[in-house]
């Protein structure tokens, strides 16, 4: 069958498949098995009242359960096992391997360059857009043109950066841009961006940072529109300039935001995968643990030390995840 | 705010300056992709895209015609043609030329070359040349010239018809004209006639016209020879059509019903819920992969679509239901608690009353979603692509030719650009859900 | 004799279309070029058998096959470019073990036949040695390809010693030339060029048992005869003026784009040392025997070592057992299955009884004589090393070393990575 006509299919199936379960289990509920008549009325619709939310919820948390809090416990357990030795519980053997390997140290140590530096650079940039294309009458033409590259999957932006980072030989034109430039600006001889230890992880910072910032933006625009216009007011009349209102009373006026913007952006990081995978496939030192993860998983064929360094990653998601619990619970007492 | 700017003309030019640069910076590598996706293998090898408009200079290595085709005039053995013409090349102007890789611009055009192993050669501006000797020319080659010379600037859609397949641009141009046109003269027909049939009808005409010109044509007129089939996308754009819409519908089905519930039902255990689907929005999805390939194999599912629609539902629940709840927790609450009173049950309410109010917010995930997918290489990597290549996406087609076409730039540019068209479509037909959904979901 | 019989007897049951036609599905490393080759051979076995055979390529199959074979959705057939991998996925029990006689039919219709039936026979589940890998298609790796015009052009001899490949390097480079493209580039499999640079020079500069000791392991990484083979790569791939584009560019530069700078305008290079199926990847049109040509990568004079080569060669194995896999390496023992890709060219065989003039050109021909001239045959090292170190940390210590992290640096972590593994 052509994919197309079987995705088609699914989407029928799937689709009346959800519809169905919804309808026909609260016409179940409501008809059969809690009737809203005869004796016990009261009590029936009483009942089918505290079960209904169940069947409402019921596949959002089965899915969820399978596929998200199922994997963390048993990623957990395979990283206390060895598969070689039929499964057997091998304590934290796994973790010490990992730890006396230097590629996992390259890659902890490159994961917390890409922490420090994504989202500072994708929320600096993004405060700036934010900031500058409020004022301007075309702002929201250069605020979408900006917003674009969120819609750019990380392989195709892996594709377009390499374009920039291209490197010819030194007698022959360069077509890369980065390279052009270099040579324009007086350097002697072209460069592989990629392969330069220690920069070239900037260099694929880059890629993230101009897929996030229109991220950044769009969420910090709306803030700074939504600060009361007095404060601005009154600090103009104090004669205040308008890098001291940006900085003295816009930013810490947003500051709640910029901190969501900022942890989200970092957890997109600690998952980077396709850009790496993509542009250097983690060599010329520039692995990264999901990365570093997915070689042990598929390469090395190490489950054991495979999920213990995304047990690595999750541990360093847990801070985030508390605190959004947090603020949550308080939100919703 | 308005004020400042104003009374500062100064600042107001450095806003616009600085604001053009950003944008610019933000632009220029998705337009060199786009340039270099238009370009020629030979061009994009000799220039930058950025000059893509200008005639590029290129070395290029031709032979003359091979000693068999010598002919013999009083004593003097003669071997003529043009340099380009052999080749199967355009004709263009040379501006210097060499018979030594060692100096391949050491004669200008109508300069005469000796030849190492006796004779001469001269070459004209056009590419005619004429080589001489008094003793036949030996070998079983042509002589070997290298040419210098200017190759004006050329487009083609001819990577499109690699990538794609023969004529699928020019098919997709020609359809979409017929469409729009269609669709303009049933909105005239259509004017004065009221009711929803009439209304839809335009865009069903439309769309239906280019639906029913794709399949009676067809869209490829074939393969472009010599083009590996690892060049091909079109699979791989079917493929990732079918992994997408059913791993966008699928969830939003489910996130929505159970976002009502955690918005608007009152049961025990609701709060501790609502932090449970927080908490797993940040759950790695890396945690997942090996576990649930396990579990997917070893209840029969295995690697395939339907794995795939599974595994996205699964990853993608915790945004839909926070997204979704976020936004049903602020309808008004007087709507629904009317709907009670009238005797509406609680899957009515949702039916007929939620569900449309809540369109923005569903409209919102459904983009992210759709994005998310389109775009995705792990979970496709893991849960789909297996050894049968039935079923590919175009990420992945995209990482492999980065491996085995990694200089050729026309063809990555092409597919690279086909896999981000429909998501740039997308993004900026409904860029205002995608902002709305955005707000939604971070700023509290 | 009886063998022979027994695979004509194949023949003849394949052509005869005996089970119902099935879908067999063959995965494997080749893609390009490659790809269409092994489609044709497998086009001709599909006519033959009336089984509906796909072929999928991929430039990480070393990791994909064993996603797949995880998954249980593992092809019909797998080709490893590696028996260290296939032996891996042996003894997890992933391979199905080829039909009885087939080990026979290699002994008897191979060149050389017990050492591809030792290459391809590797311990199962519970350690008991069964045949598993059926090889087809042999390269040679010990070579040096050249443009001979451009070497006309310049003036330069083809060199029969290491000592004059040395000194014609420097000459080139005395020319205001550059003498080598180098490329390590290679998707997921990025650094693998190298370590064929280091494995021919430990057979240039050790003798073979040192080679099979280091290769075993038995000698640690950590040598300092190892040391000084990489150090050996290192004197042609970390001098500046050596390399195209400086040695920085040796480790991105795609091993499939490396070897186009022999043929530009003017030459980027001179000398491009690989194995015997990269004419693939020159650029189209090129005839190799006009406008490519190749060398022996010579030996040391001074030393006596003999002359040397290095090969490798792929194997098919069963991944997912099913009547028509077997079909298709019983397929595989057919002239014909050999004659189709040999006259596409790029193909060596130790198949014994090929029609040689069916080789697609007269310096394949030649490489069967470099094949036939080697006092001393050696498979590739790192294709026979546990697939953690000969597909990963070799590969990745190689393109470190290129880097320019010191030679020794690299062989400890190579050699701890080897430990990680026992």
């Amino acid at each position: 069958m052509h994919p197309a006509l079987l995705g088609l299919l699914t989407i029928v199936i799937g689709v009346s498949g959800c519809i169905g379960y919804f309808y026909g289990s609260n016409l179940l509920l409501d008809k059969v098995i809690f009737p809203a008549r005869g004796p016990n009325i009261g009590r029936n619709i009483n009942r089918a009242n505290l079960i209904r939310p169940w069947l409402f919820l019921f596949p959002a948390i089965f899915a969820l359960g399978l596929y998200l809090a199922y994997p963390v416990v048993e990623t957990l357990r395979l990283s206390l096992t060895d598969r070689d030795a039929g499964g057997a519980f091998v304590g934290l053997q796994n973790y010490s391997q990992m730890f006396g390997e230097p590629k996992f140290w390259e890659a902890l140590r490159n994961n917390f360059l890409w922490l420090l530096i994504v989202p500072a650079g994708a929320t600096g940039f993004g405060l700036l857009a934010a900031q500058l294309t409020d004022r301007i009458r075309w702002g929201n033409l250069a605020k979408s043109l900006i917003f674009m590259p969120m819609a750019i999957s990380f392989v195709g932006a892996g594709v377009i950066w390499k374009l920039v980072y291209e490197q010819r030989p030194v007698d022959v034109e360069q077509i890369g841009v980065l390279n052009a430039i270099w040579l324009g600006l007086g350097g002697a001889e072209p460069q592989t961006w990629l392969t330069i230890p220690l920069w070239n992880n900037f260099f694929l910072m880059i890629v993230l940072v101009w897929i996030q910032t229109g991220f950044a933006m769009v969420i910090l625009s709306a803030a700074l529109r939504g600060i009361p216009e007095e404060t601005i007011e009154a600090a103009i009349i104090d004669g205040a300039s308008p890098f001291q209102i940006f900085f003295k009373i816009k930013v810490p006026q947003i500051m709640g935001t910029i901190v969501v913007v900022w942890t989200t952006i970092t957890l997109v990081v600690l998952k980077v995968f396709d850009i790496v995978f993509a542009m250097t496939n983690g060599q010329w030192e520039t692995q990264v643990l999901a990365n570093y993860m997915f070689d042990k998983l598929f390469r090395a064929n190490d489950w054991g030390v495979g999920s213990a360094s995304a047990m690595i990653i999750m541990l360093l998601v847990t801070p985030i995840l508390v605190w959004n619990v947090r603020s949550v619970r308080k939100e919703t007492q | 705010m308005d004020n400042i700017a104003g009374s500062k003309s100064g600042l107001t030019w450095v806003t616009h300056i600085s604001v053009a640069i950003l944008v610019f910076l933000w632009l220029f590598p998705t337009v060199g992709l786009f340039v270099s996706s238009f370009r020629t293998a030979d061009q994009i090898a000799t220039s930058g895209w950025w000059k893509a408009m200008f005639p590029a200079t290129q070395n290029l290595q031709l032979r003359a015609a091979a000693p068999e085709t010598q002919t013999e005039l009083g004593g003097l053995y003669v071997i003529k043609g043009n340099l380009f013409t052999e080749d199967r090349r355009d004709q263009t102007e040379i501006s210097v030329f060499g018979i030594s890789s060692r100096a391949i611009d050491a004669f200008r055009p109508g300069e005469t070359a000796e030849l190492r192993e006796g004779g001469t050669i001269t070459v004209a501006a056009n590419g005619d040349y004429r080589m001489e000797n008094t003793e036949p020319f030996k070998g079983k080659r042509g002589q070997r010239v290298f040419v210098t010379s200017d190759i004006p600037p050329e487009f083609t859609l001819g990577n499109y018809d690699t990538v794609l397949g023969k004529d699928v641009v020019k098919r997709l141009v020609v359809f979409a004209i017929a469409g729009l046109v269609f669709f303009v003269v049933l909105r005239v027909l259509f004017k004065d006639i009221a009711g929803p049939v009439a209304k839809a009808a335009p865009a069903v005409g439309g769309i239906g016209l280019i639906l029913a010109l794709a399949f009676t044509f067809g869209l490829s007129t074939g393969t472009v020879e010599g083009a590996q089939t690892t060049d091909s996308m079109s699979n791989a754009f079917f493929s990732t059509l079918t992994v997408t819409i059913p791993a966008t519908i699928i969830p939003i089905l489910v996130a929505a019903f159970a976002a009502y519930a955690l918005a608007w039902m009152d049961f025990a255990g609701r709060a501790v819920l609502i932090a449970i689907i927080v908490g797993l929005l940040v759950v790695p999805l890396q945690l997942a992969l090996i576990p649930l390939l396990k579990l997917h194999l070893s209840v029969g599912i295995g690697k395939g679509y339907l794995g795939v629609w599974l595994a996205h539902t699964g990853f993608g629940l915790p945004l839909a239901i926070y997204l979704l709840r976020n936004y049903m927790v602020g309808l008004p609450r007087d709507i629904i608690e009317n709907a009670k009173v009238d005797g509406a049950t609680d899957f009515q309410i949702f039916v007929k009353i939620i569900l449309p109010l809540s369109f923005p917010a569903l409209a919102s995930f459904a983009i992210f979603q759709f994005l998310w997918t389109w775009n995705d290489l792990l979970v496709a990597k893991v849960f789909l692509i297996d050894a049968t290549g039935e079923t590919t996406v175009m990420t992945n087609a995209i990482v492999e030719m980065l491996g085995t076409r990694g200089g050729n730039w026309e063809i990555l540019a092409t597919a690279a650009f086909v896999s981000i068209a429909v998501p740039l479509g997308v993004f900026f037909a409904m860029q205002k859900y995608l902002v709305r959904g955005l707000l939604a979901g971070s700023v509290k | 004799m009886k063998h022979s019989l027994y695979a004509g007897a194949t023949v003849l049951a394949l052509t005869a279309g005996m089970a119902g036609a099935e879908q067999v599905t063959v995965f494997g490393p080749w893609l390009g070029p490659d790809q269409e080759n092994v489609e044709d051979v497998l086009a001709a076995f599909a006519a033959a058998s009336g089984h509906d055979v796909r072929y999928v390529g991929s430039d990480s199959f070393e990791q994909q096959i064993m996603v797949d074979a995880e998954a249980g959705s593992a092809p019909n057939v797998a080709i490893f470019p590696q028996p260290g991998l296939a032996s891996d996925m042996a003894s997890r029990g992933f391979l199905t073990p080829l039909a009885g006689g087939t080990g026979d039919w290699v002994r008897d219709n191979y060149a050389a036949g017990q050492s591809w039936v030792d290459l391809g026979t590797y311990a199962d589940a519970s350690g008991n040695n069964q045949h598993y890998g059926f090889f087809y298609k042999v390269d040679v790796k010990s070579l040096v390809w050249y443009s001979p015009e451009n070497f006309e052009d310049a003036g330069y001899d083809v060199p029969t010693t290491m000592e004059e490949l040395k000194e014609l390097s420097d000459q080139i480079v005395a020319d205001g030339e550059t003498p080598w493209c180098i490329g390590l580039g290679s998707g997921g499999a990025t650094g693998w060029p190298a370590t064929d640079w280091v494995e021919d020079m430990m057979l240039r500069t050790q003798p073979p048992d040192v080679y099979d000791d280091w290769v075993s392991n038995e000698m640690p990484f950590t040598d300092p005869k190892v040391v000084a083979a990489i150090e050996e790569f290192g004197t042609f791939a970390r001098n500046d003026s050596y390399v195209a584009g400086g040695a920085s560019v040796v480790a991105s530069t795609d091993f499939r784009d490396s070897p186009k700078g022999l043929f530009s305008s003017p030459p980027q290079c001179y000398l491009h040392r690989q194995a015997s199926f990269i004419p693939a990847f020159f650029p189209e049109g090129t005839v190799v025997g006009e406008d490519a040509d190749f060398f022996y990568f010579p030996a040391y004079a001074g030393k006596d070592l003999g002359s040397p080569v290095l090969g490798s060669g792929t194997l098919w194995a069963i991944t997912n057992d099913s009547p028509a896999a077997h079909d298709l390496i019983g397929f595989l023992q057919t002239v014909e299955a050999h004659e189709i890709w040999m006259a596409k060219g790029g193909f060596l065989t130790p198949l014994k009884g090929v029609d040689s003039s069916k080789f697609a050109d007269a310096p394949t021909a030649k490489m069967n004589d470099i094949l036939l001239g080697a006092t001393t045959f050696r498979f590739d090292g790192s294709d026979l090393m546990p697939g953690g170190v000969g597909a990963g940390s070799f590969w990745t210590g190689m393109v470190d070393y290129a880097g320019g992290k010191s030679a020794a640096e690299v062989a400890a972590e190579i050699q701890s990575s080897w430990d990680a593994l026992k």
